[in-house]
């Protein structure tokens, strides 16, 4: 698994990433790193992942180094445990080289809401010779520097084969996207959270970054256990119950693949080389013979006010613990106060969160008639519902009835992962418009409210377009497979 | 109301309540009140997390019993405890109460320092069980009323926050202790259904003992295992919920502190006034107010977004049910029937512990140390079984009170001597008379193989060799035949020629015995004579130890002193 190149190599580019696209928020010294790589080496050598170089966000715990969710509110702070994921990854022989830049408490879509300044896109298409500061732009977030982690080259080398990000509207796959790399998402607690810091539990989810895709499958098939200290981890019988369809799935194979195009995601706003390029892509599958049908799954149109309900609410309350008694600092003249939904000591989270959590408590106030995160609730279950009628692989969780019967169901539904390509940092940050961002999470928030496994693939080589492959919840190999078939050509 | 009534109103009341002891209600101003209690329960683990629950009056070491979860560390989360469950269930069953099976934790918002995830993870929206009772008897429970049923809104599970300690000026600081920090904790909450103080001490003592009986909690409010808000309102006056409640003694004076008020306040309303209810606290002497409703805080109430539904299936409650102890009120009505035949008072001395068994309560000294109610029950009802059987050979089935004998000598005999010799009454079942042999002893007495006076000899001599042979160590043997053998203690027939002669022979020592004077004046027939003749039976009984019948003995002296 490991790819074709020296640690001294990885270890001399390591510096040279931070300082072009300010990819780490931590990057772990080198003596450290080498020690770890020759290690695994002597120690290791057949271990899946052994030889590999990889980087996580900095919102996952690790015991050795800090955890700052980019935010100055946990600036020093120092996690006793380590996550269940970086534990598995370690034992499964990566090497991890440095927590990665991302937006603060994994609020945003863009990568620039960062104590430690945004992160810049360095796929080739905006850095052709390696040319620095001419064209800076955005790679995308929350998960930014994992995106661009596993993007740039230096002296046309990968250096990082793999990156862990979290997504929970999308905050894997619009990076992905932008930075031209491969990006998934398994299903709902497919991947286990323990020690992942929340943002919204209802949505988040771990998401694997790496450009070769039989690299992330092997990373996929590491994470893709059971841990008990997850309360919302998939249990053993059910994931067992899953390998038993897709075994009855295999036909899938022989037949022809029906994919679904979704009617509501026919956004006018789309931009228009994504538009086309995606247009394109319809037009191969259909060459290739797969049968393509239109459908709809009319709650699609909600799903943005769903997730702004559901994800702020979830948000201000995860956040809440953070009130300067126990982490960031107290704020001498003003103390918390009880009536004010956020005060002076809150001043440590940036704008960006800020806004959230006003939201947030917007939504969760008794004096809103019926407290909206519980009417968003229902639309979430009518929404995960019509998914469920459209797909052929039943739902385990839901227990609704599949679309069996070939003419009818789908196996897989594709669709743009963004509407617009990334625009430049300076704008974006001058950009007082904070919905305007929160449109562009307007195809890749659908397959987080019904937790929905996701790939998104860049379709045009360097340019920053993608497309997302979503299956049935659980679907996580079925969606994977699909994705290899694809990338053969 | 006139002015006149008013006035003598007023009068009555300065009568009555400068003088805090004599409390009475004022006709017309009717008394309401709730309560809204917090029970711990005694898991052996948190509620969300592997941290050992530990009994909050053990002097452990403060942030001793914590992990990452119960510190609200990032990237931690909640894994509920089921036992806690079990225990909820099993209250909620006693209480008879509708009982949620899809029941839902929700998050409450508030920032303290005491609440390190800056909410409480608690049941707002989907509780786990809903209405509830409990009823209260007059003969049981001590209540004016012959029944008062008490109706439960609704009983929920949440997290205990953690517990502060203030330290006073120079150092000025607050104190965490996370030990608390995510221990389960029962909300129930009545309907304002008191209308008497007694009810409401009767409630508690009821609760109490009840979730001790289920062994879910230990109950105790004075280490806040148990911890009592009461809403009071009269007639027209809002509700006014009090805190901050140590124990019975500050709940009841603060109620009744708390009615004056209000009955104050209303007869010196004028038109237009606007009363305002609100949260007070209890300061020992008087109510202190809080807050009140305009400054309340906005909970924010959200269903907590990791953690599963409760999901229960008929078929678990209904085994659960059927591992349900039987509850206090059925033992003691079961108790004061045929055929154990209890007086109340007895009945509730099986059944009730009205004494707290945490070593924090200095209260309860030696009482309680010697035995527990629970297991003297226990005792009791396995004695009254082997004494029915080895009685029962036949004869005499239908017995007014057959187990009159297990009862006297085991709630008062046996339990006076344990507390005058200091004996644990477990040390003493365990080690010295287990309820078979006990039987056996009660069988020798109904059998009138010994009297009752040699019964109650040989069991002080049983227990003060077993206190001072130091024999608490290992089981003592009892031999009941050899014992009565080696103290000479057989009853005497009096009917034949040889237990008369034993009898003459009592009597005529101890009539040897006595100064001349004494007899003389017996005889003489004095105005003392009964007192003095009774004081010869009595000699004659302890020198026959026992072994003659009081009646016996009386008749043989009347017939030596021809009287």
């Amino acid at each position: 698994m490991s790819q074709a190149k020296s640690i001294d190599h990885v270890i001399k580019a390591l510096p040279k990433l931070q300082s072009r696209y300010n990819i780490f928020a931590h990057l772990e010294p080198s003596t450290k790193i080498l020690q770890r790589y020759n290690d695994i080496q002597k120690n290791q050598p057949n271990s899946t992942l052994a030889g590999t170089i990889s980087a996580i966000k900095d919102n996952i715990v690790t015991q050795d180094s800090n955890t700052t969710c980019a935010s100055q509110m946990l600036k020093e702070y120092k996690s006793p445990f380590t996550a269940t994921i970086v534990k598995l990854l370690s034992n499964a022989g990566t090497t991890i080289v440095g927590k990665t830049n991302m937006d603060e408490f994994a609020m945003g879509s863009l990568g620039i809401h960062s104590c430690y300044g945004p992160t810049i896109n360095p796929s080739r298409a905006f850095f052709a010779n390696d040319d620095m500061g001419k064209r800076e732009m955005v790679t995308g977030g929350s998960s930014s520097g994992s995106a661009a982690a596993v993007s740039a080259t230096i002296d046309g080398d990968n250096i990082i084969d793999f990156a862990l990000g979290t997504d929970t509207g999308g905050s894997v796959r619009l990076p992905a996207s932008y930075c031209s790399v491969l990006g998934f998402k398994g299903s709902y607690g497919r991947i286990s959270r323990y020690g992942v810091v929340s943002f919204a539990q209802s949505l988040d989810t771990v998401g694997i970054f790496a450009k070769d895709l039989p690299i992330l499958r092997g990373v996929f098939d590491v994470l893709n256990k059971y841990d008990r200290k997850d309360p919302t981890s998939l249990n053993d019988l059910l994931r067992n119950e899953i390998i038993e369809l897709s075994d009855k799935c295999l036909h899938r194979l022989q037949n022809p693949l029906r994919i679904g195009i979704v009617q509501e995601f026919n956004q006018e706003s789309v931009d228009k080389d994504i538009k086309s390029a995606f247009h394109d892509f319809i037009g191969q599958l259909m060459e290739k013979g797969y049968t393509v049908v239109p459908i709809s799954i009319p709650s699609i149109k909600y799903s943005l006010p769903i997730y702004y309900t559901l994800a702020p609410s979830e948000a201000v309350s995860n956040l809440s613990r953070y009130d300067g008694i126990r982490f960031g600092t107290r704020d001498p003249n003003e103390d918390v106060n009880n009536e004010a939904f956020f005060s002076k000591t809150r001043s440590n989270f940036g704008t960006e969160v800020r806004n959230r959590l006003i939201l947030g408590n917007y939504n969760l106030s008794s004096s809103f008639a019926h407290n909206n995160y519980i009417q968003a609730q229902k639309l979430r279950v009518n929404l995960i519902n019509e998914f469920d009628f459209m797909f052929k692989f039943p739902n385990v969780l839901t227990r609704n009835k599949a679309n069996v019967g070939d003419d009818n169901g789908i196996d897989f539904i594709i669709s743009p992962t963004s509407l617009n390509k990334p625009t430049f940092v300076r704008r974006a940050m001058s950009d007082k418009i904070a919905t305007d961002e929160y449109f562009n999470d307007i195809f890749t928030i659908p397959a987080s409210l019904a937790g929905l496994p996701t790939m998104t693939i860049p379709i045009r080589g360097n340019e920053p377009i993608g497309i997302q492959i979503m299956g049935q919840y659980g679907d996580d190999q079925g969606v994977l497979d699909f994705t290899s078939t694809l990338m053969k050509k | 109301m006139t002015t006149h009534t008013m006035l003598l109103s007023k009068r009555f009341l300065q009568r009555r309540f400068t003088t805090n002891n004599k409390f009475k209600f004022i006709p017309g101003y009717k008394l309401k009140c709730g309560l809204e209690i917090h029970t711990q329960l005694n898991t052996k683990k948190k509620l969300f997390s592997s941290s050992i629950n530990h009994h909050p009056s053990s002097s452990e070491t403060p942030n001793s019993h914590t992990n990452f979860f119960d510190l609200s560390l990032p990237g931690t989360q909640p894994i509920l405890n089921h036992e806690s469950i079990l225990f909820a269930l099993k209250l909620s069953l006693a209480l008879n109460s509708k009982i949620n099976l899809n029941s839902q934790f929700d998050r409450k918002h508030y920032f303290y320092a005491d609440q390190p995830q800056g909410y409480q993870i608690t049941q707002h929206y989907s509780p786990f069980a809903k209405h509830g009772s409990l009823t209260l008897y007059h003969d049981i429970d001590n209540i004016k009323e012959p029944t008062k049923k008490i109706n439960i809104i609704q009983l929920q599970i949440e997290q205990d926050t953690a517990r502060s300690i203030y330290l006073q000026p120079p150092q000025n600081l607050t104190l965490l202790d996370f030990n608390r920090s995510n221990v389960p904790l029962i909300e129930l909450v009545t309907e304002p259904e008191f209308n008497d103080i007694d009810q409401i001490k009767a409630f508690i003592r009821k609760y109490q003992n009840l979730i001790r009986h289920l062994h879910i909690s230990t109950g105790d409010l004075e280490d806040g295992a148990m911890r009592i808000d009461v809403n009071v309102n009269v007639n027209e006056h809002p509700r006014v919920e009090l805190k901050n409640l140590p124990n019975t003694t500050s709940i009841i004076k603060a109620i009744k502190y708390e009615y004056t008020q209000q009955v104050q306040t209303l007869l010196n309303q004028k038109n237009g006034d606007v009363f305002e209810g609100g949260t007070k606290s209890w300061d020992g002497q008087k109510t202190i107010k809080l807050r009140n409703k305009e400054t309340m805080v906005d909970y924010r109430y959200m269903p907590d977004p990791e953690l599963p539904t409760i999901t229960l299936s008929t078929e678990l409650i209904e085994s659960i049910r059927k591992t349900m102890p039987m509850l206090p009120d059925d033992i003691i009505n079961m108790l004061v029937s045929h055929p154990y035949c209890l007086t109340m008072k007895d009945a509730k001395i099986l059944t009730i512990n009205s004494n707290s068994n945490s070593t924090s309560n200095k209260s309860a000294e030696n009482e309680v140390s010697i035995y527990n109610h629970e297991d003297l029950r226990g005792y009791y009802l396995e004695t009254c079984n082997e004494f029915l059987q080895l009685s029962n050979t036949g004869q005499k089935v239908n017995e007014k009170s057959p187990l009159k004998l297990p009862t006297n000598w085991i709630i008062h005999e046996l339990i006076g001597n344990l507390k005058k010799l200091s004996i644990s009454f477990n040390e003493f079942n365990a080690k010295c008379m287990n309820p078979p042999t006990f039987a056996e002893f009660l069988t020798l007495i109904k059998q009138n193989v010994i009297s009752n006076s040699s019964a109650k000899f040989l069991l002080f001599e049983i227990l003060k060799q077993f206190k001072d042979s130091s024999s608490m160590m290992t089981k003592m043997e009892i031999d009941l035949p050899k014992l009565i053998k080696k103290y000479n203690l057989e009853t005497i027939d009096e009917s034949n020629e040889k237990g008369q002669e034993f009898i003459n022979e009592i009597c005529n020592s101890v009539i040897e015995q006595t100064s001349n004077d004494l007899i003389t004046e017996i005889k003489m027939g004095g105005k003392n004579k009964e007192k003095k003749l009774k004081y010869l039976i009595g000699q004659s009984m302890k020198l026959s130890k026992g072994k003659i019948s009081p009646k016996e003995i009386e008749s043989c002296l009347n017939k030596i002193l021809f009287l």
